[in-house]
């Protein structure tokens, strides 16, 4: 009985370990942040290879046992390396440029451009609403 | 047959030289005839190898390697450009084919600058010719003609595929032209409001299908891989994603240069960029140096090839831009929040967000130079790519409204209220009602804010409801493009943070639950196709008294020795319930069968929504059925 019972629980889902409503979405939100290392491009959250499904196994063994969100990505770094992380680490120098690099060139950017009309705040402006022009 | 086409390729090669050489001294004439003359050879060229592909003449190499007899015809068709080589020649014919496009439909009182486009078309044709013949060449005979075929990738046998990359070549090298354009335009130093006249019909006529292309690439990554979602931040993906960027950004560049003579400037640097990051993205594709799930045909050399005609076609075009930028001739004046300002920030935004895109495609890669193994996927983009197109999509419904020169700010605080409403409503709707993030609920917001504000928008214009179907077609087409955007964004908020994801290990006759759904697993059978066998699962899903049966299937196509999935979708209108069978496991001594299942919500509104948006883009093409002249008022003419 016990058995059958084993089998009926296993047959729902094949991960073994069962989260509760919070955990579970964070272990999904995870799966889809952690690179399956069998595959070519994929998280593990979409990939059917036995290697994404003992990785999600782990992540929810990790989270079971209270891991945070920062242990699981560390715990997965440790064994795989950096390679495993598609949210990439914000360390050292060169992690801040590919991190704040977007921003700060839109703000450059931004500068550049309200710099150019400045430039040219002599002369008289004439509003013209869209409607107005014709071809 | 094939040396028929081989030795007309041959021709039109030189034909596409001569093009140039005639374009670029000026000779209108010469330069069409040559276009012309070369598109009827290439034409017979890609011709023989398509017929060498439909008779399986497996005497030719490209045949033998991605052929087979038991394919069914489409995909022995469409097999001629599911491979390296194939793709070039078609790349090739659509390049010579926009040449010859020109050559008939420029009609302008600027014949020297359609000479000097024509002939610059013609180099680019030139160059591609000669990387397909002397790099990739498709016609090349064997010794021995084997049997039968290696086969197409199985993967590629859909036809959502077959589409794809045609409609993407005819985007890239839509865009092509325009470079062309813009190259000419830069060598006389007149980019004007005539000049933008010419680009803008053919700037959208490589947006339309280019965004069509990565639609119908993403809706079949979505059904065709079993990975449940449509969007992954590959590098393939990516990497025409880029050239769309820019390319959206070209056209509202343009818009300006043709209402207003302004930001010349920048509409010749986006329509240099927008053609760099084409190629770009085809030697980044082709030259294996990204790992991709998307990568077919992968060859370094190639590589090398490509990127050195990057930077040959590339940095002549910048270095013409940078001798003649200063020359070219702005606008009237403007103030800072005006419609030429909010297009400027349009501008900025989708640069910005473009190089954020190659910022974190190439940065794996230069890290990996530096010996460092890492990552950048979907959690990246989302934080940086994610809020900066954000800035663009809030503000566009106020500053749509916005006057050339100058605006008048008196509405913005109607505009606040009206923002902090939707916000307020659907952030206490979202976390309260239908329990979803903050973030989401904001996300929501947004996308009413879209559609809205394109309505609201399509209202100012005509004053009163029923002069709306009087508008311009470019109105109609502006209005319904932004819909689109809002209708993408409902969908792609909702399904990126209410999809559920699960895996299911199944025997005959068990039960699951899927949010909400009851799955049972009836069977499975092995079934049989032309050139495949498979197991298909059948499956009832029952939720309430709605009652579905789902049949996902492993395929195994033995002529490619590969196996793909089939993923069987039930579509609800509100959400998919999307299944893919993967492994037979035998757990405890018992059979199990495993399935992916996921629950994706509204995900029918995100290609809905990009779909709507070529439509806009269709109609703004159009040309304007008569034109009024009528005194008492003057017709909106605005886009």
């Amino acid at each position: 009985m016990k058995a059958l019972l084993a089998v009926l629980a296993l047959a729902m889902t094949n991960e073994t370990v069962v989260l509760s409503a919070d955990e579970e979405a964070r272990a999904q939100a995870l799966m889809r942040e952690i690179r399956c290392v069998a595959c070519e491009n994929e998280p593990i959250s979409q990939s059917a290879s036995s290697m994404a499904v003992d990785m999600r196994d782990r992540v929810r063994s990790l989270i079971a046992d209270g891991a945070s969100d920062q242990d699981v990505r560390d715990w997965f770094e440790a064994r795989y390396g950096e390679f495993v992380l598609f949210r990439p680490k914000a360390e050292n120098a060169t992690d801040w440029v590919l991190w704040l690099g977007p921003f700060a060139l839109l703000l450059v950017g931004g500068g550049l451009a309200y710099g150019a009309l400045r430039r040219r705040r002599g002369d008289p402006v004439e509003a013209v609403a869209p409607e107005e022009l014709q071809d | 047959m094939i040396e028929i086409g081989h030795f007309a390729a041959i021709l039109a090669l030189f034909l596409s030289l001569a093009q140039g050489v005639s374009g670029l001294m000026g000779s209108r004439r010469g330069a069409g005839l040559m276009a012309v003359a070369a598109f009827a050879l290439m034409s017979v060229s890609f011709g023989t190898l398509v017929n060498a592909f439909i008779i399986s003449d497996f005497s030719v190499q490209l045949v033998a390697n991605h052929s087979h007899t038991l394919k069914p015809f489409i995909y022995k068709v469409a097999g001629t450009w599911g491979n390296h080589e194939g793709s070039m020649a078609m790349w090739c014919l659509v390049t010579i084919g926009f040449g010859a496009a020109a050559a008939g439909l420029l009609n302008t009182d600027r014949p020297k600058l359609e000479a000097r486009a024509i002939g610059i078309q013609g180099l680019i044709a030139a160059g591609s010719m000669a990387y397909l013949l002397f790099a990739s060449s498709p016609y090349t005979r064997l010794d021995v003609a084997p049997l039968q075929g290696a086969s197409l990738n199985p993967l590629l046998q859909d036809p959502a595929l077959a589409l794809h990359p045609p409609l993407l070549y005819l985007g890239y090298v839509g865009y092509s032209f325009v470079f062309a354009l813009a190259a000419a335009g830069l060598i006389e130093a007149r980019i004007d409001r005539d000049w933008a006249k010419i680009a803008r019909g053919w700037a959208m006529g490589a947006f339309v299908p280019l965004t069509i292309g990565i639609l119908l690439g993403s809706y079949w990554a979505y059904y065709e891989l079993g990975w449940g979602g449509w969007w992954f931040w590959d590098p393939v993906e990516n990497a025409s994603f880029m050239p769309w960027l820019l390319g959206t950004a070209l056209l509202h560049s343009i818009l300006v240069t043709e209402k207003r003579g302004s930001f010349a400037v920048w509409t010749a640097l986006l329509a240099v960029l927008t053609f760099c990051f084409s190629i770009l993205g085809a030697f980044l594709v082709r030259s294996g140096i990204l790992t991709s799930v998307h990568a077919f045909a992968i060859d370094p050399t190639r590589g090398l090839v490509l990127l050195f005609g990057l930077m040959l076609y590339g940095g002549a075009a910048l270095a013409i831009f940078a001798l003649r930028a200063h020359t070219l001739k702005g606008g009237p004046a403007w103030t800072a929040t005006s419609r030429e300002g909010a297009l400027m920030g349009n501008n900025l935004v989708f640069t910005v967000a473009t190089a954020t895109v190659l910022l974190g495609t190439l940065f794996p890669l230069i890290a990996e130079g530096f010996g460092r193994q890492m990552s950048v996927g979907e959690p990246y983009f989302r934080l940086t790519f994610v809020p900066i197109v954000v800035i663009a999509l809030v503000a566009l419904p106020v500053v749509q409204a916005w006057s050339w020169g100058k605006a008048d700010l008196k509405g913005l605080g109607k505009w606040a209220a009206g923002a902090a409403a939707i916000s307020l409503v659907f952030v206490l709707l979202g976390v309260g009602l239908f329990d979803i993030p903050v973030f989401a609920g904001l996300g929501v917001g947004l996308g009413f804010w879209l559609i809205g504000g394109a309505i609201w928008e399509l209202k100012r214009r005509a004053l009163v409801w029923n002069r709306v179907f009087r508008l311009p077609s470019r109105v109609w087409g502006m209005t319904l493009a932004h819909i689109g955007l809002g209708i993408f964004t409902l969908g792609a908020v909702v399904e990126t943070s209410a999809r559920y994801e699960t895996t299911l290990d199944l025997a005959i006759g068990q039960q699951a639950e899927v949010a909400g759904w009851t799955l049972t697993l009836d069977d499975v059978r092995s079934v049989e196709g032309p050139n495949w066998y498979a197991d298909r699962g059948i499956l009832t899903a029952t939720r309430g008294s709605a009652t579905a049966v789902l049949t996902p299937e492993k395929r195994y196509y033995p002529a490619s020795q590969m196996p793909t999935t089939e993923t069987s979708i039930h579509r609800t209108g509100v959400g998919d319930l999307y299944l893919a069978l993967g492994d037979r496991r035998v757990i405890d001594g018992a059979v199990r069968w495993t399935f992916r299942a996921y629950y994706n919500p509204l995900i029918d509104l995100v290609f809905l929504g990009v779909s709507v948006m070529s439509l806009g883009g269709l109609i703004a093409m159009l040309r304007p059925r008569r034109k009024r002249v009528t005194a008492e008022r003057p017709v909106p003419q605005e886009a």
